[in-house]
């Protein structure tokens, strides 16, 4: 196989000491940024982006992509630790990664979430290493109505799961969908709902929102019961590595949908975040035991972070292979390489294979290096938990508030931030579920644009999302998963009265 | 060139130490200025994460810190949000600060007028403009029309209309197209996207007919033989006559006045500091650009982003600025697009 | 729909020792009544921008419109539901102890990013720090002040040297030309 060759060549590029000192340099840097809320993957990226300029393209991107391998794992210490998603995509692995902490399982969910990141990313590698040329031409096929009916799957594959009065999760989407709107509308170029306030022109950063609903209102919740970080000291030990790594194959099935879910959803904008709740929603879907779910349980952990990482990675092919990003980091990453002078497109795997394949090699060895890394590493970010709450929590405060300065270099966002930790708090205690309001504040926006662009195509036909098998296939199966409680209900009570006839 | 990797946390410092001692070499045999950024010097872009603002921003980034053409870092800022009406007002609420520039374009003219944003370019100090973008039509390569003689004569015909991707509403993608219906009687379907970026992509993927996207934009669809360019909209041809695609050069392509089109159409890339700035640090920032205008970076990005290299400063810019900003109200009204009127 | 069917009071997983000072369904009702005004807001705004459906499509407020009618409406449907449950949800929002412990995290935050305006984020930050551990968790002062310290210097390291993040600074980062 030519693939295996080529990629041969790129691990003889690797495998020299200051490249690999890089690598352990970036995902020790990662790891760092993804584990400050607020600072994450994109902006970490961005933020080091300059400190390689003096480096040759391979280096550059070696390091780079380490940083956003490192993010995508740091990303789930803070989450599982503190219920502080340091990632967007890390938000469906607080779900249940942070109740097993509670539980005294830290270690455990720690464990399934890097082994499952590393899972997910491998899966996609993989599918990168052999299929590229062909899923490079699927990510072609998407137009308007397409992305509309991959996000519509997504928002239908949350609805009518969750436990909460539905009233309660029609309050926090519908909120969601309202506060992604502010700001300039970019079909019309209007802008709406501004009321003539500057601050209000860019709109509500997602991330903002994420940092106020769950680090700062965590801090209101954690302090009202008692003077404690509610999080657990985990200590990894290797066997209880080995006991958790012993445990997984139990959940092939799980891992398998994650991953492929993640690899498909990965190609198109936006990916991860989608993948990762599609991933926790679809495995408790088919879980035969669907109790415990958000309680604790050891797959939903696996699922979305499985599904996130599987995204992640599968985000730097269409980026490699189109110059599309798939991701706000590829997105950066993808100013990198035109900078170092390389124009990522088809033609890139013709001309500049040496790049392409070490950077392929490096998402291989990356994600090797990285799963030892943090697995030898969390005892250190765990110690944090030892240290009094009453001089953890003011600097989670500080981290915030730098976090979502940050993001925008905006004083404004680190009102809009208290804000939303407020309402976090309130929502939390009246038991108005979080989740729709950060996956609206997400995908909102890209959904409407992707509406009204497939409208104004098909001139305000809404048969347009029936118009080829791709779109069809979507679209009908998000209105499946949207009424796939009312159709089971039917389905069971014609059941029922097929067998009292008889 | 061997790579020294750099520590944890000592990169940025070590670089900066670097720049420190190399620029008081240099300014030892130079006079010195008599104005110097104090701090970080912000480049704000009006613009998301990989558009041709944020390149551009990049690559001034690279220049200033590879050539030690000064000896505060430079940080990039992104701020885009609102179609990049943030950027403005953010320059605009810094008047007196000399440590931000910002990399404008057509959307200082545009966005008063669409979205009746309180900004007037007057409110900010212009310093240069270093070059300008120009607009290629461009359709895609498995189409039946090659030229723009047969491309009208299909767009005429056409039930549904064409399509027309392009970046933004009532910005300069969306001014061309409506131009190209006033000129050739066809009508055209509009479609707003988000980036060039994207535009590209969506017509490679046969979502849309058309393009206007600037070369840099196609430049990697068109080198795959996957779009073909009609013709640019401009007075004279570009001048890169080194071959980009298969068998073309930039140069290759006719102007769209050549083949009976009649529309010209060029954007400022200028770079202004916000107002109320001292005459010595606006000196400071046209010496530091014009020097930048001398860096193989430079070059080599224009060349390769083919834009169309410029210097303009002064009151030679400021004169440019008055008749692009009337161009740009006349073409705006005619179009429909100012808030209010339609 | 009352998820509680008798009148007795919901059971609590420990013994309430402080009294009852806010009830859940009266936060339930303020929240959903603010929720209600904002909806009114943004609903106004996104009819003046034009909510139709235009040939071509939606308008732009379009969606906001009718998300706007949708969420006045559940908040309508959970303000009825807080009226009429109201003898039945005794259950407490907040005890006097628990609103004490909120507020001795939430004002700090409040002044910090009050001083972080005036100040700048790595003073303000020193405050927060050296004044919580103190005064809140009653460490030892010097424990307090050497830990607010050497945070703040990290932070200060981490940004403005190595990463060059633009943060807000105050007067005293400018005394040091920063």
């Amino acid at each position: 196989m030519e693939a295996l060759g080529l990629l041969l060549q790129g691990f003889q590029v690797l495998l020299t000491v200051d490249k690999l000192l890089l690598m352990m340099l970036g995902l020790t840097l990662g790891v760092f940024v993804g584990v400050l809320p607020g600072l994450g993957g994109p902006n970490g990226v961005a933020i080091l982006l300059p400190l390689t300029f003096s480096m040759d393209p391979t280096s550059a991107i070696v390091m780079l992509s380490c940083i956003y391998w490192g993010a995508l794992f740091g990303g789930a210490i803070t989450s599982i630790l503190f219920n502080i998603p340091g990632e967007a995509w890390s938000v469906a692995t607080t779900f249940d990664g942070y109740p097993m902490a509670q539980k005294g399982q830290a270690a455990e969910a720690l464990t399934a979430a890097f082994t499952s990141s590393f899972v997910g990313s491998l899966a996609a590698v993989l599918l990168i290493t052999f299929v590229a040329p062909s899923v490079a031409g699927f990510a072609l096929r998407f137009g308007p109505p397409e992305f509309f009916a991959v996000y519509l799957l997504t928002f239908c594959s949350f609805v009518g799961l969750g436990r909460e009065a539905r009233h309660k999760i029609v309050i926090s989407m519908t909120l969601g969908l309202l506060l992604t709107g502010i700001g300039m509308d970019t079909v019309s170029g209007q802008l709406r709902m501004t009321f003539g306030f500057t601050d209000l022109l860019r709109g509500i950063n997602f991330l903002v929102a994420v940092i106020g609903l769950f680090g700062i209102s965590e801090i209101l919740l954690t302090m009202e019961e008692r003077l404690a970080l509610r999080g657990h000291a985990a200590r990894i030990s290797l066997k209880v590595v080995f006991r958790t790594w012993a445990s997984l194959p139990r959940y092939w099935a799980t891992l398998a949908r994650s991953a492929v879910i993640g690899c498909w959803l990965g190609v198109t904008p936006g990916g991860a975040i989608a993948a990762s709740f599609m991933g926790y929603n679809l495995a408790k879907r088919f879980a035969r035991d669907k109790t415990g779910f958000g309680k604790g349980r050891i797959d939903g952990v696996l699922a979305p972070e499985t599904a996130a990482h599987a995204a992640g990675t599968a985000a730097l092919l269409p980026m490699l292979a189109l110059g599309i990003p798939g991701s706000g980091t590829a997105a950066i990453l993808l100013g990198g390489l035109m900078v170092w002078g390389l124009n990522p497109g088809p033609l890139m795997f013709v001309e500049h294979k040496e790049f392409v394949w070490g950077t392929i090699a490096s998402m291989y060895l990356g994600n090797v290096v990285g799963l030892v890394l943090v697995l030898s590493t969390v005892p250190l970010f765990a110690a944090v938990l030892r240290v009094p709450f009453a001089a953890i929590a003011p600097m989670i405060i500080v981290s915030c508030a730098i976090g979502a300065y940050a993001i925008q270099n905006a004083m404004f966002d680190v009102w809009l931030m208290l804000g939303f930790g407020v309402l976090g708090y309130v929502f939390k205690k009246l038991d108005i579920p979080l989740a729709p309001l950060t996956l609206a504040l997400v995908l909102g926006n890209r959904a409407e644009d992707a509406f009204r662009l497939s409208m104004i195509g098909s001139g305000g036909d809404l048969r347009v999302f029936w118009s080829n098998g791709l779109v069809g296939t979507l679209t009908t199966l998000a209105l499946l998963l949207l009424f796939w409680p009312a159709i089971t209900g039917l389905v069971s009570r014609a059941g029922r009265l097929v067998r009292a006839d008889a | 060139m061997p790579n020294t990797p750099c520590r944890a946390g000592r990169c940025g410092a070590a670089t900066a130490i670097a720049l420190t001692t190399s620029l008081l070499g240099l300014t030892a045999g130079t006079p010195a200025l008599a104005w110097e950024p104090q701090k970080s010097v912000e480049i704000v872009v009006a613009a998301g994460a990989g558009g041709a603002s944020d390149q551009m921003a990049r690559m001034l980034q690279a220049a200033i810190q590879k050539n030690d053409l000064m000896k505060q870092p430079v940080v990039v800022s992104l701020k885009g949000g609102a179609s990049g009406a943030e950027a403005l007002m953010y320059m605009k609420q810094g008047a007196g600060d000399p440590h931000k520039f910002v990399i404008a374009y057509s959307l200082i003219y545009t966005l008063p007028l669409a979205a009746k944003l309180p900004f007037d370019w007057r409110d900010l100090t212009p310093v240069s403009i270093v070059a300008f973008d120009q607009f290629v039509l461009w359709s895609n390569a498995t189409k039946p029309y090659t030229d723009v003689a047969s491309f009208t004569a299909a767009a005429k015909g056409a039930q549904p209309p064409f399509k027309i991707g392009g970046t933004g509403s009532k910005r300069e993608d969306h001014i061309l197209t409506v131009f190209l219906e006033k000129r050739t009687g066809a009508k055209f379907t509009y479609l707003p996207y988000k980036s060039g970026g994207e535009a590209a992509t969506q017509l490679v993927g046969g979502h849309v007919d058309a393009n206007v996207n600037n070369p840099s934009e196609n430049v990697e669809v068109w080198r795959a033989g996957q779009v073909r360019a009609l013709c640019v909209f401009d007075n004279t041809r570009i001048a890169y006559k080194s071959k980009v695609a298969a068998d073309q050069s930039w140069n290759d392509i006719p102007t769209c006045k050549e083949k009976g089109l009649d529309i010209e159409y060029t954007m400022l890339r200028g770079i202004f500091l916000p107002g109320k700035v001292a005459p010595d640090q606006v000196a400071f920032y046209v010496d530091l650009f014009k020097k930048i205008a001398q860096t193989p970076e430079y070059k080599d990005y224009m060349e390769k982003q083919a834009l169309k290299p410029a210097f303009l400063t002064g009151a030679e810019m400021t004169s440019f600025l008055e008749k692009d900003e009337a161009l740009h109200k006349q073409l705006m009204t005619e179009a429909g697009f100012v808030a209010g009127t339609n | 729909m009352s998820s509680h069917d008798s009148a007795t009071p919901p059971s609590h997983d420990g013994p309430i020792r402080s009294r009852t000072l806010v009830r859940t369904s009266t936060v339930d009702l303020i929240t959903c009544a603010l929720l209600l005004g904002l909806a009114a807001l943004l609903g106004w705004d996104s009819w003046r921008t034009g909510a139709a459906w235009a040939p071509d499509g939606p308008e732009a407020g379009y969606f906001p419109f009718y998300l706007a009618l949708l969420l006045g409406a559940a908040s309508l449907f959970g303000m009825a539901r807080a009226i009429l449950s109201h003898d039945v949800i005794t259950e407490a929002f907040l005890t006097r102890d628990q609103i004490g412990r909120v507020a001795a995290v939430f004002l700090p935050t409040l002044a910090f990013v009050l001083l972080t305006q005036v100040l700048g984020i790595y003073v303000a930050s020193f405050l927060l720090v050296a004044g919580f551990m103190t005064v809140v968790g009653r460490i030892r002062w010097w424990i307090s002040l050497f830990t607010a310290v050497v945070f703040s210097g990290l932070m200060f390291a981490v940004f403005e040297i190595a990463f060059n993040v633009i943060m807000p600074k105050g007067p005293l980062e400018a005394a040091f030309g920063y």
